[in-house]
């Protein structure tokens, strides 16, 4: 190995002898020169570069892991390849200049060269062996010791001439082009500081005669430095030939040896262990049987449901919508929908792009004019628009600082801090869905709309038969009541009489002076009976009106005759009296005198019955009257409260009776409480009850109309809040589907109200209409209504005097 | 004539004017004329055409020319490029308040036969009027408001005339009213209803009337009276004593025939034939009877409350007044498709009475609780004619049996007399 590296060398040096005049090496890396120079002998050794080398090799001696110290190898054979491509041109050269100086050193110095060069030729070839690479070592060893050695001899001369480690010595004008010194006879300066002479160049004509003679002309070159001509040898041809045919410079390199794998990229498994496999890794284990017979057992149970099997998503090409946006591309395919349910990604707020007002130099549309900068500048900054103003500037350059950049970042800041983490679901409902969808009131005609009749008080004179006054009452008109065929309608007034009239033509009939305010009044609903009970001071009075079938009038006054008195007492303290003579005549009839004054009075469907409302009564307060027996009875025992109205339902036993905030409905055959409804109402003024029986309405003092449905519960179905100022009285169509509501604002309401015999469907409630006429008087309004009860029409008597006919 | 020369920037129309009145046939044409002008150029032509004066209303399409033509044919939306058909017809001369005869009470019903006006009296009484104005004879003899009345027209020479009369007291009296006497006998008295009798009427050949009631019942009666009823008692044969003193004594008579199928009570009845009627009713129809086999033959539904229905002899169309501001016209031939065929609307209340004219093919006269009787034609059903003012209070009762007298009875006690001269009528006949 070592003979064979030397040789090596030795050719090689040969070579630089050789080829000094080759520019194409001189033109090559510095480092070549460098390292020639350390090959030179010239007392270099102990370079940066050099040591760096040898510490590396040093520490590649050191280091145990084999790819390392490859790696510096490989490194050290790239410089050490570059070194063998440019060898310096002038090894001898040098040792010829320096022979004397380093005549100690040559030796080691050549041997150091020597190991270096062996172990850069055995790395280029890439086939160096470990064997060989602990040769290297060995050498570089000695090389170190021996490098010591040199130093101790030459500190003092070290850096006198090797200044710089890229230059060629002998001449030290440096790396300059040589054309400079053209005009000189010299080329340059020696390391003495002598001129160093340009050799003389023969004319043309020894040109000539040279090229002609010497027939190493082709091969002799300039070395441009020194100006001394070369001659290149058999080496450096060879050498320069295989560059220009691009192959490796060294003929004997073959690249393409056998590839040595040391480390494979095969990647190999073995086991860990060598240990035999449990025995829990083939029996099955225990508690996965436990767990999967609770399973089984939970899904013949019916408690779990096995998974279905998920299909095969391969099979399916799979697509994605090109043109969703990232979010939806995001969400759309991977994750289901459960867990975008809860992990909907909200993107942070984007910042609005710059628009061509935040240009430097925006166009002039942009720009504001005066007054908008003093629109701008007087608004407070939230509300502007924009939060700068746009200006423009020549160039980017001039735009100065911009001043609210702190700010404007943290408000950035602060939006992204403050943005929403979760997405709220807010309702987007338009308020109009949410109400009910009502039919339109034209589609539920008929239902009274317009004022037909109006009685009011005017005194109407005949000329042949002196006076005869057919007038309207003159004081408020408390109650009205309409006869059950319709033709006739009576009235009672605070005027102290009571009018009965005719409905076609609105006239005045006839007229009853009572002697008292006419609290209530009610026309008896039996058809057969043509009676009228009207409340007035302690008395109900009961007068045969003698309006109607001549054979009903006598019907009824045969009725009323036929009374036997009976032994049977009454229970409740009232006086049954009869009328004769003179009122008789008038059409009084009975007289039944209370304890107090009575108020409100309602017939029982049969007209036999007729309950009164004593309001002071206390335990008393409710009287049921028999007719055709004259009979009185209390039947309540105990008072539940200040009775407003009582009524009764229309086909079954059942009494209802309304206290100030109560309904409660007995059952008069068992004589027992059915039902309480609880209004809800400060105090009820009125109720009526459905034909049908099933629904009951009342009116409250504090403008609230409440519609119960019995059967439904106990609480108001729906609560009408038209009126504005207190209801006097609700009532109900007996025909069609129309309920009404008077009151002290001065209007009726009519409501369509009807009732589907399908029990599942709920009332349908709808406002009509609003009948307006009744004016104001001392804040009352309309005190009565009534439904005629064959005609959607409705009778309201007020305190204006006036009985007002609306169809 | 050459058409005047107009404007040329509103818009032109050709009109061709025809008449079916053969004595005012005047053959003229009219170019090309300003729309606005055309009321006014054609008040021009009468005079330029005769000597008399004569007032015109214009048709067009059979419709009475209410205002401007423009705006008339803006709203039928003729255009203005069509030849425009036009009648002409003389306008009628408005009706002159007579007299104004006064009662004790409201009058509630009213007939005029030749020179004598019969109504009935919320005071009970009977009232025979005549066109002079003077009160001939007062007949109380119902038990309460008189509600409706009816002449009998059987022989017009006869001096003895009879009439009918309904009343709330559930009775209708027949009576014999001796013109050159001046004497009344309540021939007989018809007990049956069950509730007030607020109409009669009596069938063309004067032998029977029926009345309709507020018990729903229709009654069909004999109005042969005296001696050869049948059914009457031992004191038939003294009609001069049957006075309406003696109300006991009135012989009673029962109905021929009492149809029943209204569901309320009957406002309104006539006689369309010898053998049909036709009654209104509370229960929105009108339904039509056959007398013969006595049962109800067809049925008109309404919407409203009918108070009074009216047939014209000459069109046999039905008008009705009803429980609203608006008079219906009906074709009581026909029972499908679209009823009510017009609807005229002026009215400011209820209408309570209705009448067509007797000779006039379009015209009626009604009269509303409003207080106003109006003059209508068939051919104008957004205005009347005339207005015909007056009463203060409502009106219960229109009457134009007699052509020259519109007559209106109402709540203020005293009954209207119109004087109406038609006088194409006049000419045509």
């Amino acid at each position: 190995m070592w003979s064979k590296g030397k040789g090596k060398k030795r050719s090689l040096t040969q070579i630089n002898d050789n080829s000094d005049e080759v520019d194409l090496f001189s033109k090559l890396t510095t480092k070549d020169k460098d390292d020639s120079d350390m090959e030179g002998g010239s007392s270099s050794d102990s370079t940066d570069s050099e040591e760096s080398e040898y510490s590396g090799l040093e520490d590649e001696e050191d280091d145990s892991s084999e790819p390392e110290s490859f790696e510096e190898m490989c490194d050290s054979g790239e410089e050490e390849g570059s070194d063998v491509v440019g060898t310096s041109d002038n090894d001898n050269e040098k040792m010829r200049n320096d022979v004397q100086k380093f005549k100690k050193n040559l030796a080691n110095e050549k041997a150091k060269h020597d190991g270096e060069n062996s172990v850069q030729m055995k790395v280029k070839k890439k086939a160096g062996s470990i064997k060989r690479k602990s040769g290297e070592t060995v050498n570089g060893k000695e090389e170190a010791a021996s490098t010591s050695t040199e130093v101790t001899v030459n500190v003092p001369d070290e850096y006198e001439y090797d200044s710089s480690d890229e230059e060629d010595l002998r001449n030290t004008v440096g790396n300059i082009p040589m054309e400079w010194y053209r005009e000189y006879e010299h080329i340059g300066y020696n390391l003495e500081g002598k001129k160093i002479i340009k050799p003389p160049t023969g004319d043309e004509l020894d040109n000539f005669l040279n090229k002609m003679d010497n027939p190493d002309y082709w091969r002799t070159v300039v070395d441009k430095t020194t100006g001394q001509k070369v001659v290149l040898s058999e080496k450096d041809c060879e050498i320069i030939k295989r560059f220009r045919q691009g192959k490796y410079i060294d003929s004997k390199f073959d690249p393409y040896e056998p590839w040595i794998d040391f480390f494979t990229y095969e990647k190999m498994q073995h086991p860990v262990t060598n240990r035999p496999a449990d025995k829990r890794s083939f029996v099955p284990s225990k508690w996965e049987r436990i767990k999967v017979s609770r399973m089984v057992h939970a899904i013949k149970m019916g408690w779990m449901k096995p998974q279905q099997e998920k299909r095969k998503e391969e099979d399916q090409p799979k697509f994605y919508m090109l043109w969703n946006n990232d979010e939806q591309v995001n969400i759309g395919l991977t994750i289901s929908d459960i867990t975008r349910k809860y992990r909907s990604h909200i993107p942070a707020p984007k910042l609005q792009l710059p628009g061509h007002e935040e240009s430097y130099n925006p166009p002039p549309e942009y720009l504001l004019t005066e007054e908008e900068e003093l629109a701008w500048k007087n608004k407070d900054p939230e509300d502007r628009r924009l939060n700068f103003l746009p200006k423009t500037y020549s160039s980017l350059r001039q735009v100065p600082g911009y001043n609210e950049l702190i700010k404007e970042r943290f408000e950035r800041c602060l939006d992204l801090y403050l943005c929403p983490r979760k997405q709220k679901l807010r309702m987007n409902v338009d308020p109009e869905d949410l109400l009910p969808k009502l039919p339109k009131p034209k589609d539920l005609q008929p239902f009274p709309t317009t004022q037909s009749i109006v009685s009011t008080f005017i005194e109407q004179l005949s000329h042949s038969y002196g006076l005869k006054v057919y007038k309207g009452h003159d004081n408020i008109v408390r109650c009205i009541s309409v006869e059950s065929n319709g033709q006739w309608i009576v009235s009672g007034s605070d005027d102290q009489t009571l009018k009965f009239w005719e409905v076609a033509t609105g006239r005045c009939m006839k007229t009853l002076p009572v002697g008292g305010v006419v609290k209530s009044v009610a026309w008896n609903p039996n058809s057969m009976l043509c009676l009228v009970a009207a409340t007035v001071g302690n008395d109900v009075i009961i007068i045969n009106p003698g309006l109607g079938d001549k054979l009903v009038l006598s019907n009824t006054d045969n009725l009323i005759e036929s009374y036997v008195p009976t032994e049977a007492k009454d229970t409740a303290k009232v006086q049954w009296e009869k009328y004769s003579g003179e009122e008789e005549e008038k059409g009084f009839r009975l007289k039944i005198t209370h304890f107090k004054a009575v108020g409100h009075v309602t017939w029982h469907g049969r007209g036999d019955y007729m309950a009164v409302v004593v309001p002071g009564g206390e335990s008393k307060s409710v009287v049921i009257h028999q007719l055709s027996r004259r009979r009185s009875q209390n039947p309540f025992s105990k008072s539940k409260g200040l009775v407003q109205c009582v009524l009764f339902h229309p086909s079954r036993p059942f009494f209802f009776v309304a206290t100030q905030r109560y309904v409660r409905v007995y059952n008069l055959l068992k004589q027992e409480l059915t039902k309480k409804l609880l209004t809800n109402v400060k105090w009820v003024s009125s109720m009526a009850v459905h034909p049908g029986g099933d629904n009951l309405i009342i009116g409250s003092y504090d403008c609230r109309l409440s519609w119960f449905d019995l059967d439904l519960s106990t609480k108001p179905y729906q609560t009408l809040r038209h009126h504005k100022k207190a209801i006097r009285q609700v009532c109900y169509h007996k025909k069609y589907p129309l309920f009404a509501s008077s009151s002290d604002d001065g209007t009726v309401i009519i409501c369509h109200g009807r009732v589907y015999n399908d029990l599942l469907q709920n009332p349908l409630i709808v406002p009509v209409k609003v009948l307006r006429g009744h004016t104001i008087e001392n804040s009352i309004g309309v005190l009565a209504s009534e439904f005629h009860p064959t005609q959607p029409w409705i009778f309201s008597s007020g305190a204006d005097h006036t009985i007002r006919l609306f169809t | 004539m050459a058409a005047p020369m107009f404007h040329e920037n509103v818009p032109h129309i050709q009109a061709k004017f025809y008449t079916s009145q053969q004595q005012l046939l005047i053959i003229f044409t009219v170019g090309r004329c300003q729309v606005s002008q055309m009321r006014d150029l054609l008040m021009y032509v009468p005079e330029a055409s005769e000597s008399q004066h004569v007032a015109f209303d214009f048709l067009v399409d059979g419709e009475f020319l209410r205002n401007s033509l423009q705006l008339h044919m803006e709203s039928k939306g003729i255009s203005t490029e069509t030849v425009l058909n036009i009648e002409y017809v003389e306008r009628h001369p408005a009706p002159e308040p007579e007299d104004s005869l006064v009662h004790d009470d409201w009058v509630a019903a009213v007939e005029a036969m030749q020179d004598y006006i019969l109504t009935g009296c919320y005071d009970n009484t009977v009232r025979v009027w005549n066109s002079e104005g003077k009160l001939l004879i007062t007949i109380p003899g119902h038990g309460a408001a008189v509600k409706c009345v009816a002449w009998i027209r059987n022989d017009e020479e006869n001096p003895v005339k009879q009439f009918v009369t309904g009343s709330h007291d559930e009775t209708a009296l027949l009576w014999q009213w001796n013109q050159e006497k001046n004497s009344v006998d309540c021939v007989h008295s018809c007990h049956g209803h069950a509730g007030s009798v607020d109409c009669v009427a009596v069938d063309p050949s004067s032998t029977r009337f029926c009345s309709g009631s507020w018990d729903k019942m229709l009654k069909i009666w004999s109005a042969v009276s005296g001696v050869d009823d049948q059914d009457s008692e031992d004191v038939g044969e003294k009609p001069h004593k049957r006075k309406k003193t003696d109300g006991n004594k009135i012989p009673a008579r029962v109905p021929l025939m009492t149809l029943s199928g209204h569901q309320e009570g009957i406002s309104s009845a006539l006689w369309l034939s010898d053998t049909e009627i036709c009654t209104a009713s509370w229960d929105h129809t009108i339904r039509i009877w056959d007398v013969e086999q006595g049962m109800h033959k067809s049925t008109l539904m309404g919407t409203k409350v009918y108070f009074d229905i009216s047939l014209s002899p000459i069109n046999n169309l039905l008008v009705a007044a009803s429980a609203d501001r608006h008079i219906r016209l009906y074709d009581p031939r026909t029972t499908d498709g679209a009823v009510v065929k017009v609807t005229f609307t002026s009215h400011t209340a209820w209408v309570s009475s209705i009448q067509w004219s007797t000779t006039h093919e379009h015209q009626f006269i009604s009269g509303s609780y409003d207080g106003v009787m109006k003059l209508w034609d068939k051919r104008s059903a957004k205005a009347p004619l005339y207005d015909m003012q007056g009463h203060e209070e409502k009106i219960l009762a229109v009457d134009w049996s007699v052509p020259q007298y519109m007559l209106s009875g109402g709540a203020d006690n005293s009954l209207k007399i119109f004087k109406y001269t038609d006088k194409s009528v006049e000419g045509m006949h």
